[in-house]
């Protein structure tokens, strides 16, 4: 399989090569044998990046181009120390859709339409802005100009085991107990249910309910709790009221409203049919988890449903895996559909140049490059991404979508219900500052309305600190 | 002779030391509203005194340097003394015993986490399998404390057992053959005897071992990353993560100096409270 898809790749690359050929020899003439260095987390979209693009364009233009895949705290750590001290090290980085606010409020980063602009030596034929997906808008600055090219796009969606679920006995002895259909959840009592039957199954404590992404140290169960659970409650944003600087629902916010609490409660309360690892789960440990058939629904990111879903080599869940919508509480979905609310998280990131590189026209070629239109079906089935309107429709893309349940096409026809983080320049600030109380409600150590009442006031004294508060 | 050394040290030490206490006296987060240092004269150290998550793992970080520090005098001095016997496979026990000290932190962090990975590693199993306790450092803050402590002293303790075994080699036969002839216990030889000629290795050891149970980060970090909670979130930690995802770097900065005051001060109450002894048994 992952023959047939390198040679398919590595075919396709030839092909759209060859017809840009003159093109990307001609434009980097001066650039052969430069190195440009970029960095990014390791995730599959990455490192299809790094093993088959990043060949591939040396091959065309005659750039080398080193990138660095590492874990996602290095790698923000890595960038913003590169980019602060000006040092250069870095001709690209990975800028996640929710960071580039405080990027471009420090004037980090190259204006990639600018720059094009001013040179139209560089502009690759087969590139344009108008092939990408809405997804690129979140990558404007002020001005509406890019500055940084999408090269991955999901959404966190509700995976559950089809063969489980759909097994006879699994169904009767479910009714038998419970007094209705077993069947994804619709509902958070209907979650808790399917978690509590599947967890209480298996005597060798091989099979868990549910996965929960609630690491005890690590901002992922900020994350999973703020992006993808409080939302589907009704709670968006983060609970925090930025014009008035607030968190906390008594100057504002509602970080620590009753239906946060709620949420948290709920989220708290899976733990109970979750698997052991799921106190140390980040995003990658979920997938693992339920890749190696350990739990039987969870939330997971949906760039690695497309492996979950069909390679055998890493996972033992092949052709037995569902993809629907998380389930949500009364009004939620009236108030996505309506754009005023969304149901979970859609994430992504780009390529950015920073202002301290010292190669940006090799750079600018090479994010054109992952910006053609050839390259996307390959990389799209690869890592379950998609940044092009036009990707969905290839035959490659729509066959993978079969053997994924309908992932891609999830993503297409729902995928506006989808938010990602919220625009805040001090994202990273209050992140950290509230954290810490989640961590401490996953342990037992707070309950959750203490948990969120704490972490409303630690946030809103942070945004004070910082500015932007009351 | 001595100006290149001391103009070497004076730039890579007093430099970045002094950097750092400038720092400290500035509001200084790159994300902030107005992202310039603003002068703010000793307020991030007032912060300090009303930060309680601050306050806990300065806490934590006291606790883990008295067990470790403790474990690993009391361990490493049984083991010198072991040593300094004839046994079959000695020389191979000390190579064995030695080998810990050679792995950098972080490997040893990731080593640990891996042995202690739910259905993966080999403690949970065991804990499970033959003591009935279910064993998960994410989920248990009292597991995961004990736990680097003993990572700790696993890793630190072949140190001290090298440096006080040189200790102990270095103690004059005469003295002690005299005391036990004239039927001195083994308890008064070593008070008496064994313990005043091994004070400056002693000393040395505990300042070292201190100096780095207070600035413990790697190992930790690896492990358990400060979780669960603020389990094991000692100083060098909660540093790290003020200064690094959070950018505060005034705030940072005054942490850091605090805690190299708070270092030094232990040191020297220690040093008086060791060589007092000797003063007033004079």
């Amino acid at each position: 399989m992952i023959k047939r898809l390198l040679a398919s790749t590595a075919l396709t690359l030839a092909m759209g090569g060859a017809a840009c050929a003159d093109f990307w020899s001609d434009a980097s003439t001066e650039y052969k044998g430069v190195t440009i260095r970029g960095i990014s987390e390791s995730t599959p979209p990455s490192n299809y990046v790094r093993d088959v693009l990043a060949p591939a364009f040396t091959e065309a233009t005659g750039i080398v181009v080193e990138l660095e895949t590492t874990s996602w705290d290095q790698m923000f750590d890595k960038a913003i120390k590169d980019m602060e001290a000006n040092s250069g090290i870095y001709d690209f980085v990975y800028v996640e859709q929710d960071i580039i606010y405080s990027y471009l409020a420090r004037d980090f980063l190259v204006d990639v339409t600018a720059a094009l602009d001013a040179n139209p030596d560089l502009k690759a034929p087969d590139f344009s802005f108008e092939d990408f997906t809405t997804f690129i808008d979140n990558f404007r600055g002020d001005n509406g100009d890019i500055f940084g090219i999408p090269m991955e796009a999901f959404i966190k969606v509700y995976l559950y085991r089809k063969d489980l679920f759909e097994d006879p006995e699994h169904q009767a002895a479910f009714k038998e107990k419970y007094g209705y259909d077993l069947a994804p959840a619709v509902t958070f009592d209907q979650w808790r249910d399917n978690a509590e039957y599947f967890s209480e199954l298996d005597p060798n404590d091989q099979l868990w309910g549910t996965t929960v992404q609630a690491s005890s140290g690590h901002v992922a169960s900020f994350y999973e709790f703020f992006e993808s659970i409080a939302p589907t409650f009704g709670l968006y944003d983060w609970g925090i009221n930025v014009e008035k600087g607030a968190a906390s629902v008594e100057k504002g916010g509602s970080m620590n409203s009753e239906t946060a609490k709620k949420a948290l409660a709920f989220w708290i309360s899976l733990l109970d049919y979750a698997p052991p690892e799921a106190t140390s789960s980040t995003w990658d440990e979920v997938a693992s988890t339920f890749a190696a058939g350990r739990a039987a629904q969870g939330w997971v990111y949906g760039e690695n449903a497309a492996w979950i879903a069909t390679n055998s080599e890493k996972s033992s869940v092949v052709g037995k895996v569902g993809v629907t919508l998380p389930p949500v509480a009364d009004g939620v979905m009236e108030a996505a559909e309506a754009g005023e609310g969304y149901i979970g998280y859609y994430d992504g990131g780009a390529f950015s140049i920073p202002h301290s590189s010292r190669n940006k026209e090799a750079a600018l070629l090479w994010l054109q490059y992952i910006g053609q239109p050839s390259v996307q079906a390959d990389w799209a089935v690869a890592g379950s991404r998609v940044v092009h309107q036009a990707t969905y429709d290839d035959p490659k893309v729509q066959a993978q979508d079969a053997k994924a349940d309908g992932y891609y096409t999830l993503m297409k026809d729902k995928g506006y219900l989808f938010k990602g983080a919220p625009e805040y320049p001090f994202h990273a600030q209050v992140r950290e500052t509230v954290a810490p109380f989640i961590y401490e409600a996953i342990i037992g150590q707070l309950d959750p309305s203490e948990a969120l009442d704490k972490a409303a006031a630690a946030a809103d004294a942070e945004m004070k600190q910082l500015g932007y508060g009351q | 002779m001595l100006a290149p050394t001391l103009f070497i040290l004076f730039i890579t030490g007093f430099v970045p030391f002094l950097y750092v206490l400038v720092v400290s006296f500035f509001d200084w987060n790159t994300f902030a509203q107005n992202p310039e240092p603003q002068f703010a004269g000793v307020n991030n150290f007032r912060r300090l005194v009303f930060d309680e998550a601050f306050l806990k793992s300065v806490g934590l970080t006291l606790k883990f340097t008295f067990f470790v520090l403790v474990s690993q005098l009391v361990i490493g001095f049984a083991l010198a003394k072991l040593m300094m016997r004839n046994f079959p496979l000695k020389g191979l026990f000390r190579t064995v015993h030695t080998l810990p000290l050679m792995i950098a932190p972080i490997a040893v962090g990731a080593t640990w986490r891996l042995m202690t990975v739910p259905g993966l590693g080999p403690i949970p199993h065991f804990m499970g399998k033959w003591f009935d306790i279910s064993y998960v450092l994410s989920r248990f803050p009292d597991q995961a404390f004990a736990t680097v402590v003993i990572m700790d002293i696993w890793h630190w303790t072949p140190l001290v057992t090298l440096t006080l075994l040189a200790g102990l080699s270095n103690v004059p036969e005469e003295p002690l053959e005299q005391a036990r002839i004239d039927g001195a216990r083994e308890w008064r030889i070593f008070w008496d005897i064994t313990l005043p000629f091994l004070k400056p290795v002693l000393l040395t050891t505990i300042f070292i071992r201190l100096m780095d149970a207070l600035r413990t980060v790697d190992e930790v970090w690896m492990l358990t990353g400060g979780g669960p909670g603020a389990a094991t979130r000692f100083i060098g930690l909660y540093i790290w993560k003020i200064v690094f995802p959070k950018t505060d770097y005034g705030y940072g900065s005054a942490m850091s100096v605090l805690t190299l005051y708070m270092t030094i001060v232990l040191c020297w109450l220690l040093y008086v409270a060791m060589t007092g002894m000797k003063e007033n048994k004079k």
